[in-house]
């Protein structure tokens, strides 16, 4: 299978602009910039079938049709590389080993929506990346692909890397506009939607780093060919995290609907020490948890929906039979309650009583109810939040407890974990 | 219309409203935390989840907008379930004891409801208690993360003082400054305390009276916003103040004057028995030797020396019907037009410039345009501390709606940090710098052609007087750079809607007139006239000032601002009196012709004028010479402790009915909240009881308020519109000629009362002769701050005197450090006509060789200081420049 972004994964090289030239680098965008259209650029992105690699899984092309036409008013691009996600760890790649295909897809996209402005919001932690990426952009500047009148067409752009202050919730993109506002990282309420007003009430899109890396490939050899690549409605390759109880973690490229099963598998090479499966977080750790007999869904969006979880950010996240999976959940309870911005009651409040729970069962004082009352503040919170935090925080209570209830009931009644040890 | 469906009922509504509203309208309960109606919607408590048939999920009511075909339910029993858990999660970390002590708080209505009074586990935390502040108490154990407080104090008061620390359920709101409430930079509003649902944050005075109370609606006793308030009283004693939401001028907003400096009504110093001085001794006596010893001395005088050896002030603190029986008392009970009010030493310029030049001499927009401007002139005011109010609006359009703001103030007061161009000019100049706009205006060809060629006359003779008038040219004397002269009117003239709001640094000068003058010149060169968004706008200092004279307390006008001559008729045939036909005396006159033993007598009414008239010695002159002071008042006031005959104490304005007018020309209601404390009567009781004791009983035959504004209206034809019953509701601006009329917001739309044109005014600068020198190197300016009003007799004897000392001298840090001045030292200033002692405070807000002071405290006594020097037009004292010296004492 041919690799797109990963291709040159690992080779410190690739992330010289002459290294990226002699590889074809920049030629899409000189082709968008100078044969075509803004709306033709769209056209060929809601073609490829590309999807937002971020979570939401939102067709791109028709996300960027939503920005105003022909006015006047500033708009601008915003990239997500606040990549929070637990078990996610493809756009740290992304912009470590080739950081000219993310701004070759930044100019892209800028063009196509008419905006001169871009901001690249990177997670803090990842300042080490986000200079790899600035060094990247101060060549791709100083060789004239930014800046003013690129290419000879009179467009345009300027690109700014800011680094976030270490919050999960800046990862959501009315939060992530918040804070590159300079202000508390709190979602906004929608509608209005970003592409009406987004950053300083302007017109906005946001799209994930993978997302927009993967346009200067679908301009460079067309949107049809690159919806060949994946399953019928999503379109093309993706980059997969896997980590967990594997031989070989890492990030893998190949085409969604891919089987979980091939990718736990053929790819990551099979479990560790000979143990068993027990779970699969599929797609980051807000995603329902599967079980060892779920893993031949197919790896793409509707596949998984139609099972009960979803693709998210495709990091997997694998769990053999040494995994207590109620100590598991109390992690991940202890994450949401910690990263929970506090701005509306059912997260801000049931985060902290939903970890209590957990605790509780976890030290051996678990009470009957318990798993009821786990359910029902899990049930109450998602759906009725302000952001997908909320939701991110109940959908594994949810599953982890209706999927593995006689681990957690082991808990509560035996006070006995049944982990393989 | 939208046609929706709500719990099966078809019901049809107004396009624009959210589903909360409609819920609201027709009296649907469903609880809600974070829902205030000042604020913008917020949709974070999730308690007014509400579904929607079709929609995927619940839906917020307050933040999502009714549309048409909307089948809504409000308590399926999903829903139900879903707020009982949300309200269960907040009572495991809410304290029992405040639910059940205090039924009446949203949260707690709430938790009954749902049947989780029995829930509550949280415990009460010393550690989340405030107890600076000596209004609010704060305690976060029992907050429930509405964040009210917070987003009132950035969306209505703008401050910016609660804010939202850690996050998810660590989230705790504290000061930004993050010690306690008195050490951050509240303003003490008491905004957020109006809106927190739960009492984490509560009125200390309401925690003291817990049973029941009743609440008034009324209108606050303070500055000229005209701020409508609710207050509640329990055993016939005041103990809290709210804001009344609907109010048309404050929207549910109030300052901390109005909220809480009302415990000067029990101050121990107020006099509650009429006295009167017996050999030097103040004596104890009933109101009929009070009225009667008063009646007989008046009648003395009249027969003596004339009626014009006796005069009257009427007060700004007053009713419109006391004041307008004040001055009918003058004129038919004694026979004079030596009557006057407080309005001489502020606002009277304005009141004379406006009505020359534009015909009417008020307002001539709303407080209501202030959110309709693009452009906002502030001049010589500084709202946020004196109309907090309107400080607040301004600061919210800046802000929230970026509209541009020009300050004009020698002190970098705290609009100007949120202006576009900030013009600190050398007081004293204000008409050379605004001739130099106009000189802009009109060289850059910025003016309304089309206005000028239709509304406007005398545009030849201007444009060839104010070529002199460069900018570059006054540069130099205003302290003001000619590029920041042209940028401000540039943007003034070209960023319409443009509207002017000034204050006293524009009137309290011996050019004041000229400068209000000058301001409308702008006005009618750009077209920011009788439109939305436009105007010139006084603000008057105080509660009833614009009324009391218009209500005909002063010396050459009758009631309506009506001249003597012209009202003649009129008013004879409707008092059955004859009239004085000799102009009377204004104040400082009176002053003089008592220094000449001329005027015998003056009954003085609300108006400590030896405290508050500038150049003390001078008042002091005057008032030794009288024979007969009567003072009216709450309390025994410089003027009654120097020179008082006879003491006649009064009901506060809580404490009786009738109206007062604000500075955007509204009259709206003053209500009776509890009896009149002790023997106090209204001021208009004694005026009638001492005009029937002077044998004119039948000119002053009322028997409530009501029938003495009725009486007003059909003398005062732009108000005759207005009645008891149409206030009820609102109050209404004037002009309002009809019972139909809805009230004029703007005036001069079409035509100005003087005629289709207003012609501009050729202004010449004459400067003060209060320049400095070398033994008087500092100029002083005089005025208020924001925790006390005026002379202080309201305020000094209110708690506010923690928040804000009384009288202080701020001067420029450069200037401090050259004199070895430290912050606090006393200091004593020396003009050319007095002195007086106060402390220093560092300040940059003030240029150096500049100074500030307030004027409240009898222990300074600050106007033995200020000059003699008056406005050339109206008499207004001089109170914003003196040539001073200091040194440390």
């Amino acid at each position: 299978m041919e690799k797109i972004l990963s291709k040159h994964f690992f080779n410190p090289e690739a992330r010289r602009l002459s290294f990226y030239l002699q590889n074809d680098g920049y030629e899409a965008a000189r082709k968008a910039l100078t044969c075509m259209s803004p709306q033709e650029i769209i056209e060929e992105v809601m073609k490829s079938n590309l999807r937002g690699l971020g979570g939401a899984g939102f067709p791109t092309g028709r996300k960027w049709s939503f920005i105003p036409k022909d006015s006047p008013e500033p708009r601008y691009l915003v990239v997500n590389c606040d990549e929070s996600e637990p078990g996610t760890f493809k756009d740290r790649h992304i912009i470590e080993w080739t950081p000219h295909t993310l701004l070759e897809g930044v100019m892209i996209a800028s063009f196509a929506i008419g905006a001169h402005q871009c901001f690249v919001y990177a997670r803090g932690e990842y300042v080490r990346y986000a200079n790899i990426l600035q060094t990247a952009l101060e060549e791709a500047y100083r060789a004239g692909f930014f800046g003013k009148n690129i290419f000879g067409t009179g467009f345009d752009l300027d690109v700014m890397i800011h680094l976030g202050a270490g919050a999960y919730i800046c990862g959501e993109e009315s939060a992530l506009l918040e804070s590159l506002e300079g202000k508390k990282g709190w979602p906004r309420l929608k509608p209005p939607f970003p592409a009406v007003s987004g950053l300083f009430g302007r017109p906005t899109i946001i799209n994930n780093t993978e997302t927009i890396s993967y346009v200067p490939v679908i301009i460079r050899n067309g949107g049809e060919w690159f919806s060949r690549l994946g399953s019928l409605k999503s379109g093309g390759m993706r980059l997969y995290s896997v980590s967990g109880h594997i031989r070989k973690p890492g990030v893998y490229e190949l085409p969604l609907g891919t089987s979980l099963r091939e990718i736990i598998y053929t790819y990551a090479e099979g479990m560790r020490n000979g143990r068993k499966l027990k779970a699969v977080i599929p797609g980051g750790s807000s995603t329902p948890v599967l079980t060892a007999q779920e893993i031949d869904v197919k790896m793409d969006f509707e596949s998984l929906a139609a099972i009960g979880s979803m693709l998210g950010s495709a990091g997997v996240i694998v769990m053999d039979e040494s995994a207590c999976l109620v100590k598991a959940l109390a992690v991940l309870g202890k994450f949401y309650q910690h990263e929970s911005c506090g701005q509306c009651t059912p997260c801000r409040e049931g985060t902290g009583w939903m970890t209590r729970i957990l605790h509780r069962i976890l030290t051996g004082r678990g009470v009957k109810g318990d798993l009821e009352n786990l359910v029902r503040v899990a049930n109450n919170i998602q759906g009725n939040t302000i952001c997908a935090l909320g939701d991110g925080a109940a959908m594994p209570m949810i599953s982890f407890v209706t999927k593995f209830r006689e681990e957690f009931e082991s808990h509560i009644f035996h006070k006995r974990c049944t982990a393989v040890r | 219309m939208l046609q929706v469906t709500i719990n099966h009922h078809p019901c049809a509504f107004e396009n624009g409203i959210s589903i909360l509203d409609a819920l609201r309208m027709l009296s649907i309960h469903i609880p809600t935390l974070c829902h205030d109606p000042r604020l913008q919607p917020y949709g974070g408590c999730r308690l007014c989840l509400v579904r929607v048939k079709g929609w995927p999920g619940p839906v917020t009511a307050c933040n999502t907008l009714l549309s048409d075909g909307m089948e809504i339910e409000t308590h399926s029993s999903e829903i139900e379930r879903h707020r009982r858990t949300l309200l269960r999660l907040f009572a495991q970390r809410y304290p029992a004891a405040p639910a059940r002590q205090f039924p009446d708080k949203e949260f707690h209505d709430d938790l009954r409801a749902y049947d989780l009074m029995d829930e509550l586990r949280g415990a009460p935390d010393r550690s989340l208690v405030d107890d600076s502040h000596p209004y609010i108490r704060v305690d976060m154990s029992r907050c429930v993360h509405c964040y009210r407080c917070v987003r009132i104090c950035n969306e209505v008061q703008g401050q910016f003082v609660w804010q939202v620390w850690n996050r998810g359920d660590s989230t705790r709101i504290r000061p930004h400054s993050q010690t306690t409430l008195m050490e951050s930079s509240c303003v003490s509003c008491g905004a957020c305390v109006d809106s927190c649902p739960t009492g984490a944050l509560e009125d200390r005075s309401l925690l003291e009276h817990l049973a029941s109370m009743s609440w008034t609606k009324t209108t606050c006793p303070y500055c000229g916003t005209g701020c409508e308030m609710i207050v509640g009283a329990h055993q016939g004693r005041i103990v809290s103040i709210r804001p009344a939401l609907h109010s048309p001028v404050s929207k549910g907003h109030l300052c901390v004057k109005g909220r809480y400096a009302f415990d000067y009504h029990y101050a121990h110093d107020r006099i509650t028995t009429p006295m009167i001085r017996q050999d030097g001794q103040w004596k104890r006596v009933s109101w009929e030797q009070a009225i009667s010893f008063t009646a007989e001395n008046l009648r003395r005088f009249v027969a003596n020396y004339g009626p014009d050896s006796v005069a009257v002030l009427g007060s700004a603190r007053a009713t419109n019907e006391e004041n307008y029986l004040a001055q009918k008392f003058a004129r038919v009970a004694l026979g004079t037009n030596n009557v006057d009010c407080c309005a001489r030493v502020c606002h009277a310029p304005t009141a004379v410039a406006m009505k020359l030049m534009l015909g009417t001499g008020a307002s001539t927009n709303s407080f209501d345009d202030i959110e309709r401007a693009r452009t906002l002139l502030v001049c010589g005011a500084n709202p946020t501390e004196n109309h907090p109010i309107v400080g607040a609006r301004i600061k919210q359009a800046a802000l929230q709606r970026g509209a541009h703001l020009i300050v004009i103030d020698p002190r970098r007061i705290e609009l100007a940090e949120y202006a576009d161009y900030h013009l600190p000019l050398r007081p004293g100049t204000n008409v050379p710098l605004l001739n130099a706009m106009a000189y802009t205006i009109v060289e850059e060809q910025l003016y309304d052609a089309a206005f000028l060629q239709e509304r406007v006359s005398e545009w030849e003779e201007f444009r060839n007087f104010i070529q002199s008038w460069v900018p570059e040219q006054v540069a130099g004397a205003c302290r003001v750079s000619a590029d920041l002269i042209r940028r401000a009117a540039r943007l003034y003239a070209t960023a319409k809607p443009a509207m002017s709001i000034h204050g006293l640094g524009m009137t309290e000068h011996t050019q004041g007139t000229e400068s209000v003058m000058c301001l409308v010149n702008l006005a009618l060169l750009t077209g920011n006239l009788g439109k939305a968004g436009t105007g010139v706008n006084p603000l008057r200092g105080q509660n009833n000032v614009q009324g009391s004279a218009h209500m005909g307390c002063e010396p050459n006008h009758l009631t309506g601002f009506v001249a003597l001559e012209q009202g003649k008729n009129l008013f004879e045939s409707a008092w059955h009196a004859p009239l004085p036909a000799k102009k009377g005396l204004n104040v400082m006159e009176m002053m003089d012709a008592a220094e000449k033993g001329e005027l015998k007598a003056l009954w003085a009414i609300g108006y400590d004028l030896f405290l508050t008239n500038a150049n003390s010695s001078k008042t002091k002159r005057a008032l030794q010479s009288l024979d007969f002071v009567i003072v009216q008042d709450m309390f025994l006031n410089e003027t009654a402790r120097e020179f008082g005959s006879v003491f006649l104490p009064v009901a506060s304005p809580f404490e009786k009915e009738g109206t007062f007018m604000n500075a955007e020309r509204r009259i709206q209601r003053v209500r009776k909240v509890t009896q009149p404390l002790g023997q106090t009567w209204s001021d208009w009781e004694i005026i009638c009881t001492m005009a029937s004791a002077m044998g004119k009983g039948s000119f002053f035959n009322y028997h409530s308020p009501e029938e003495i504004w009725d009486e007003i209206r059909s003398v005062w034809k732009a108000g005759s519109g207005i009645s008891y019953r149409r206030m009820e509701q609102a109050g209404l601006q004037w002009p309002c000629p009809s019972g139909e009329h809805p009230g004029t917001e703007i005036l001069h739309s079409d035509t100005f009362p003087i005629g289709k044109r207003a012609a501009l005014r050729r202004i010449e600068f004459n400067p003060t002769a209060e320049t400095t020198s070398q033994e008087f190197p500092f100029l002083l300016i005089t005025g208020r701050t924001l925790y006390h009003f005026n002379a202080g007799t309201m305020t000094g004897r209110t708690n506010n005197t923690l928040l804000g000392a009384a009288d202080r001298l701020d001067i420029a840090p450069q200037d401090a450090q050259r004199l070895g001045l430290r912050n606090g030292q006393r200091v004593r200033i020396r003009s050319r006509w007095g002195e007086a002692i106060l402390s220093a405070q560092l300040s940059p807000a003030i240029a150096p060789g500049e100074l500030f002071a307030t004027f409240q405290a009898p222990q300074v006594f600050l106007n033995h200081v200020t000059s003699p020097y008056r406005d050339a037009y109206a008499a207004t004292p001089e109170y914003k420049v003196t040539a001073v010296a200091i040194e440390a004492v």
